[in-house]
């Protein structure tokens, strides 16, 4: 028979991990099922339900709305890995480099605006972006010959270069910390065994230094992948006067796609099918990184 | 006793934590919910402080407390939808935007979460004392969901001072192609840099809230009162027409001075001379362009044609009681207390600008008094004259989805005529427009429960 201090101790680790259960059974689990389920129907304001079977998914795959959100949001994420991860290397490179001790404050510098949240970055840049007055046509104008009145939130063929720019400036920071950190872990003196071979510093960077640094680099891409197929808030504070649509649905993306039919509509079954795909095309995305990097091949 | 818990020093206060939290969580939950016996929401602050001031008289008369509530507006509106989902307490009021209510009326009117106040309405007789077009916004299926606060008429501001210098008279601007002409005239590079400098009108390139206001003006509503999508019409294709050319071009004669500092900035250079100017966004100028105090006046909207409706409207607010109230009663009183009692509602017009459409209103003093701002004029008359002609708009849960295509429609044609000019244009216009509303409709028709009444 078990003495009450045995029964405390079988019982103890249940007891410490049941609100971890709880939390994720209630706030994870049920969900994700509920949402499975609600695929299936259409809701039709806050009371009523009906079955209506794959409808909801044929109707997303035939809606050029929809292929228009997940061009802008492919194009996003393109612009992510493309343009906003290579600037982040570049600067936790250039960071690594130096000795100075003006290191930390650069680093603060460079990180200080993922720390302010994306609605403010947005209503920031929505000034900074004005035609005529804002500083971005005001510093193009007198760089290049830009022209003043360009309507960077006004013209479809600008809205997403806006978006991208803006993301830059949040995100190029926040992930130069992952190269910075990752940078510091390589082993100098394989850096240095290939410069005594003879390995120019490009030599040296893609033959030695990225190679080491490779679960690090997999990690950032295929998070800035995931997270570039869940922006919604920077559009919608950028482009507030169209719920973050923008011009000819030239910021739609398939989340704000999603809010639209879910909590402007009142239509949680259209809602919960887009969350289906989006984590369908996510989950293909993230598996073709992993199959082209060949992290799935190590152990 | 931390010593004799089994689990260690940790367990024992991270334990302690979450049990005084929660139990702090809830004894003042409960406080708060026995505090008051009718609970209002709302999203302006102005509405908000207005109502702070007259509550203590209402909760006088009725031996009752009133709590208030001031939410940001999207956060209102979801979690006002989050309640009415999960069933959990709504407050007994909530006051409403433009274009939230049709979440609300998408399904059968068994589930709509809010009071039908068409009978209340009808008994109390104050029905024909209210701006009769002020009820569609918040009708669903012929009833009354809940009471328009505003009427939103439109006019255009303008700088007085250079319109004046340069010669333009304002009865002259009888129609929107004599505004035109004018503006063709005036709008130019005035230092030789190849940037325009003056324009005739702030109007968005993109269509947007300016050609709304524009198609409402002419009687083009999105939505017909069946709900039916009603935007493919031939008074649309000719207001784009009309707009597409002034807005883009080198013969432009509109810019888009933007919202903010930025419009405050265009404003006092005078970048654009005149302004679309609702009811409340001419109390935003007061307030965010103050130097300009003596310089602007307000002017009827020239009509489409000679004799035409001088006046649009833009944006707008209810208040609705939820389902779940359960003093219907007392919410009704309150709803009457705050929306038609004329001795504040002329201190409200006072400190917003914005006409109420309670018609009795609009003799109180404060509707003929002369504003300092616009050159001594009598905005509360000059805008309450206009009030009674505002068009009617009806919504729709599929409102946004309807501004998007007629936003693709109107940039389809602008890409046209930046490559093609005006040749052609219409019949672009036209196509685009009928497949835009074939797109809504096909949504719509997705809808399978809407149709059981």
């Amino acid at each position: 028979m078990n003495t009450p201090k045995q029964y405390y101790r079988g019982a103890a680790p249940w007891l410490l991990l049941a609100p971890y259960l709880v939390v994720t059974l209630v706030f994870t689990l049920y969900p994700l099922l509920s949402a499975a389920v609600l695929a299936f129907y259409q809701t039709n304001g806050p009371a009523s339900r009906a079955f209506v079977g794959l409808d909801n998914f044929g109707f997303l795959l035939s809606d050029p709305v929809f292929y228009r959100a997940l061009r802008n949001t492919s194009i996003f994420a393109l612009c992510s890995v493309f343009v906003q991860l290579p600037l982040s290397m570049g600067l936790a490179m250039l960071l690594n480099s130096g000795s100075s001790g003006w290191k930390g404050v650069f680093r603060l510098i460079l990180f200080s605006p993922n720390l302010v949240g994306q609605i403010f970055v947005g209503i920031l840049f929505s000034v900074l972006f004005t035609p005529r007055y804002g500083l971005i046509n005001r510093f193009l104008h007198a760089l290049t010959g830009w022209g003043l009145e360009q309507q960077w939130l006004g013209d479809p063929a600008l809205v997403m270069p806006a978006i991208v720019l803006t993301a830059l400036w949040v995100y190029v920071g926040f992930n130069m910390i992952f190269f910075l950190a990752a940078l510091q872990g390589v082993d100098k003196s394989l850096e240095e065994a290939a410069r005594i071979d003879g390995a120019n510093r490009l030599q040296v960077f893609w033959n030695v230094t990225l190679p080491s640094m490779r679960h690090v680099v997999v990690f950032v891409v295929i998070t800035s992948v995931i997270g570039s197929f869940q922006l919604f808030e920077l559009p919608l504070a950028l482009l507030p006067t169209s719920n973050g649509r923008g011009p000819d649905n030239s910021g739609l993306t398939v989340i704000g796609y999603l809010y639209d039919a879910a909590f402007n509509v009142g239509d949680l079954g259209l809602g919960s099918a887009v969350g289906w795909v989006v984590a369908f095309v996510i989950l293909l995305a993230s598996a073709l990184q992993l199959r082209l990097t060949g992290a799935t091949e190590e152990t | 006793m931390i010593e004799r818990f089994p689990y260690g020093k940790a367990p024992f206060w991270l334990l302690a934590l979450a049990l005084s939290s929660g139990l702090l969580l809830l004894a003042t939950r409960q406080q708060a919910a026995r505090a008051a016996d009718l609970t209002l929401a709302t999203f302006a602050v102005q509405h908000y402080s207005a109502y702070q001031r007259i509550l203590p008289e209402f909760e006088r008369r009725h031996h009752v407390k009133v709590g208030i509530q001031l939410v940001d507006q999207r956060a209102l509106q979801t979690r006002l939808q989050n309640a009415m989902l999960a069933h959990t307490a709504v407050p007994d009021l909530v006051e409403l935007i433009d274009g939230s209510i049709g979440y609300f009326t998408r399904g059968p009117l068994k589930d709509v979460g809010f009071a039908d106040l068409t009978t209340r309405m009808a008994q109390s007789g104050y029905r024909e004392r209210i701006v009769a077009s002020r009820f569609s916004k918040w009708q669903s299926r012929g009833h009354l969901f809940a009471v328009p606060h505003d009427v939103h008429p439109v006019m255009l501001a303008y700088r007085a001072d250079l319109v004046e210098q340069l010669g333009i008279r304002i009865d002259e601007l009888e129609t929107w192609d004599d505004f035109a002409t004018v503006g063709a005239r005036v709008s130019k590079d005035l230092n030789g840099d190849g940037v325009i400098d003056r324009y005739m009108i702030d109007l968005p390139a993109a269509g947007g809230w300016g050609l709304n206001v524009l198609l409402l003006q002419r009687g083009v509503e999105l939505f017909g009162p069946r709900g039916e999508v009603s935007f493919d019409d031939p008074r649309t294709v000719d207001t784009m027409l009309w707009y597409l050319k002034q807005v883009r071009g080198p013969r432009r004669i509109a810019t888009e001075c933007g919202w903010g500092q930025p419009l405050a900035k265009a404003m006092s250079d005078g970048l654009a001379l005149f302004y679309i100017a609702p009811d409340w966004r001419s109390y935003l100028l007061q307030t965010d362009v103050p130097s300009l105090s003596g310089k602007l006046k307000l002017m009827p909207l020239p009509a489409w044609e000679k004799g035409g409706r001088r006046t649009s409207v833009w944006g707008g607010t209810g208040l609705a009681i939820t389902k779940q109230s359960r003093h219907q009663d007392l919410a009704w009183e309150l709803l009457k207390f705050l929306y038609f009692n004329t001795n504040e509602l002329g201190k409200r017009f006072a400190s917003t600008n914005i006409v109420p459409p309670f018609k009795d209103a609009w003799t109180l003093p404060e509707f003929q008094a002369p504003n300092s701002f616009y050159s001594g004029q009598r905005l509360g008359a000059e805008y309450a004259r206009l009030a009674p002609d505002t068009p009617a708009v009806w919504d729709s849960p599929y409102t946004a989805t309807a501004e998007g295509k007629l936003s693709e429609v109107f940039l389809h044609g602008a890409q046209y005529f930046d490559a093609h000019g005006e040749q052609g244009l219409r019949q672009v216009i036209e196509r685009e427009l009928t497949a835009a509303q074939a797109y809504v409709q096909r949504v719509m028709s997705r809808n399978v429960l809407g149709a059981t009444h």
